[in-house]
């Protein structure tokens, strides 16, 4: 990739909330309006929408719905649906738009509200295969996965529980993550939460909620026209679907970051040792230790010590989701994918305010999207994010 | 004041396949209605494949046939399900393994007849069968003892 041609030049995020009662148009034009309001850039100049579809709207005509809800007419349009791997997927397809001309000022915007309206069955082979068996939605195959992690390797449950407390500290300092879970997580309350699908606990897995965020992008020779101040550029991307998918019995711990992750840092010239900012994708706590391993920045199987030894506060050696994540701040369903890429933004433009990483010269933001059967996550994807200077 | 008037909801019935939605596996429908479980095997690599799919994920062609399965294999992954889903609220607490079957496919199913603590990841099991909705036989696990 040419590493600083393409910027995001601003951000939005409304609070997450449980229950808003309110509809995709309604949480998107929300975020919208925001965006507008911080970047001062008038909607008619717009001209590429990425639009991550929602768990409760998989709808073929939803990007066309979102282009009349918000009055835009772009010559560039996306209905970006990868699961929580959408809106960063939406950036890295924006890049790709922008660099070939199809469109100049593009926005990447997400929406979700999973506790207000009824998501779409999920189709596929699930109704004959899977859905009368029993599982218990995502929390049930997770419960699977750590069950064989736990078989495989080396685990120490305080490892998991030390990730969700500190991405809790983190939360408690973002004012737009759900109310009722900006309070504090000790180690006791971890280890005594009940078992959701055992081995997984109530504190390793997110709560669902609804929320909308959004992202302004253009090249930056077109934001320094427009006056823009702060950029932070997309230095590398890297994408894995339906990894190990020709085999019948892949080792479920596998994850696709074992592929994405190395050749998104080549294409930065990084190790994980250069990673300064982590805000992976979290559904659930063992996600992210998988992630840590296959990445790189521990070895396979070791997780649970490198987490005991690191500090990953928003102070530390590699601060993780410094606005709580989806497990602390909420999952607003698919835009959820968008939060942790939001964060790392600012972080970036140095607006974090109470929770700023000193010295933030990049981060990693990854997506997870889908849940196959019998394997590990469907889509893993790695973005690293520089400043601009 | 009036009285709301009371009513039951019906008590949440347990999702029943629809055959042949996903692709068409007739085969597969017809064996699991004699507690005959019916693999795709791709005649070409000459590997198994599950659940049913419309090609080979080995070759992209439809180079397929059904065979039998053994019904025995090695319990995977396990859970236990505290949330029950839609028709299992009377089971909960209830086992879900992951299984390779001995022709190296993967399966998802309950493990019934036993205790949770009965079982861990390495136990063989075998399939056994349950009937669901209308009369239709269903794959399960049991430990195969």
């Amino acid at each position: 990739m040419r590493p600083n041609d393409i910027a995001i030049v601003g951000y939005s995020e409304i609070k997450n909330v449980v229950k808003s009662g309110q509809s995709n148009f309604d949480l998107s034009g929300a975020a919208f309006s925001k965006l507008m309001e911080s970047t001062g850039l008038e909607p008619s100049k717009i001209d590429g929408l990425a639009v991550t579809m929602p768990l409760t709207e998989t709808n073929a005509f939803y990007a066309n719905y979102m282009c009349d809800a918000l009055g835009l007419s772009p010559t560039w349009l996306l209905l970006s649906a990868l699961g929580g791997c959408s809106a960063s997927g939406g950036v890295a397809r924006a890049v790709s738009a922008i660099r070939e001309g199809q469109c100049e000022i593009a926005v990447v915007l997400s929406s979700d509200n999973p506790t207000s309206r009824p998501r779409v069955p999920t189709g596929g082979y699930k109704s004959e295969y899977e859905n009368s068996v029993g599982v218990q939605g995502p929390s049930g195959f997770f419960g699977l996965l750590l069950s064989r992690y736990i078989a495989q390797y080396e685990f120490i449950p305080e490892a998991l529980g030390k990730l969700a407390i500190a991405q809790r500290d983190h939360a408690i300092m973002n004012e737009n993550a759900v109310e009722k879970l900006r309070i504090p997580l000790t180690m006791k309350d971890y280890l005594d939460s009940r078992m959701i699908s055992d081995p997984l606990r109530l504190f390793d897995c997110v709560m669902r909620c609804d929320g909308a965020n959004a992202m302004l992008m253009m090249s930056t020779e077109k934001a320094r026209k427009m006056g823009f101040k702060k950029f932070v550029h997309p230095v590398a991307y890297a994408e894995r679907s339906n990894h190990l998918g020709h085999t019948m019995q892949p080792d479920i711990t596998e994850t696709g970051f074992a592929d994405a992750g190395p050749r998104a840092l080549k294409q930065a010239g990084m190790t994980p040792k250069d990673i300064r900012i982590f805000a992976p994708y979290d559904d659930f706590t063992v996600a992210l230790m998988l992630k840590l391993e296959q990445i790189g920045f521990t070895e396979r199987g070791k997780g649970c010590r490198y987490i005991m030894e690191t500090d990953f506060s928003h102070k530390g050696t590699l601060p993780l989701n410094t606005s709580g994540g989806q497990i602390s701040a909420g999952q607003p369903g698919l835009a959820g994918g968008g939060l942790n890429m939001v964060e790392a933004v600012r972080q970036l433009m140095g607006e974090a305010g109470e929770r700023q990483v000193e010295n933030a010269k990049n981060a990693m933001v990854t997506g997870i999207g889908g849940i196959p059967y019998g394997r590990n996550w469907s889509i893993s994807n790695v973005t690293i994010l520089e400043p601009g200077k | 004041m009036s009285t709301a008037p009371t009513t039951a909801k019906p008590a949440p019935k347990r999702p029943v396949p629809v055959p042949n939605t996903y692709v068409k596996a007739q085969p597969y429908w017809d064996g699991i209605k004699e507690k005959k479980l019916l693999l795709q095997y791709c005649t070409e690599t000459k590997q198994y494949q599950h659940y049913p799919r419309a090609v080979s994920n080995y070759t992209g062609k439809a180079n397929l046939e059904w065979r039998e399965s053994s019904q025995k294999g090695a319990i995977y992954a396990m859970t236990l399900t505290r949330v029950p889903q839609p028709g299992f609220e009377e089971r909960a607490p209830y086992p879900i393994v992951t299984v390779d079957l001995d022709e190296k496919v993967r399966m998802i199913g309950l493990l019934l007849n036993c205790k949770p603590e009965e079982a861990k990841i390495g136990d063989r099991v075998k399939v056994c069968w349950e009937v669901i909705g209308e009369g239709q036989n269903y794959p399960a696990f049991e430990l195969d003892r």
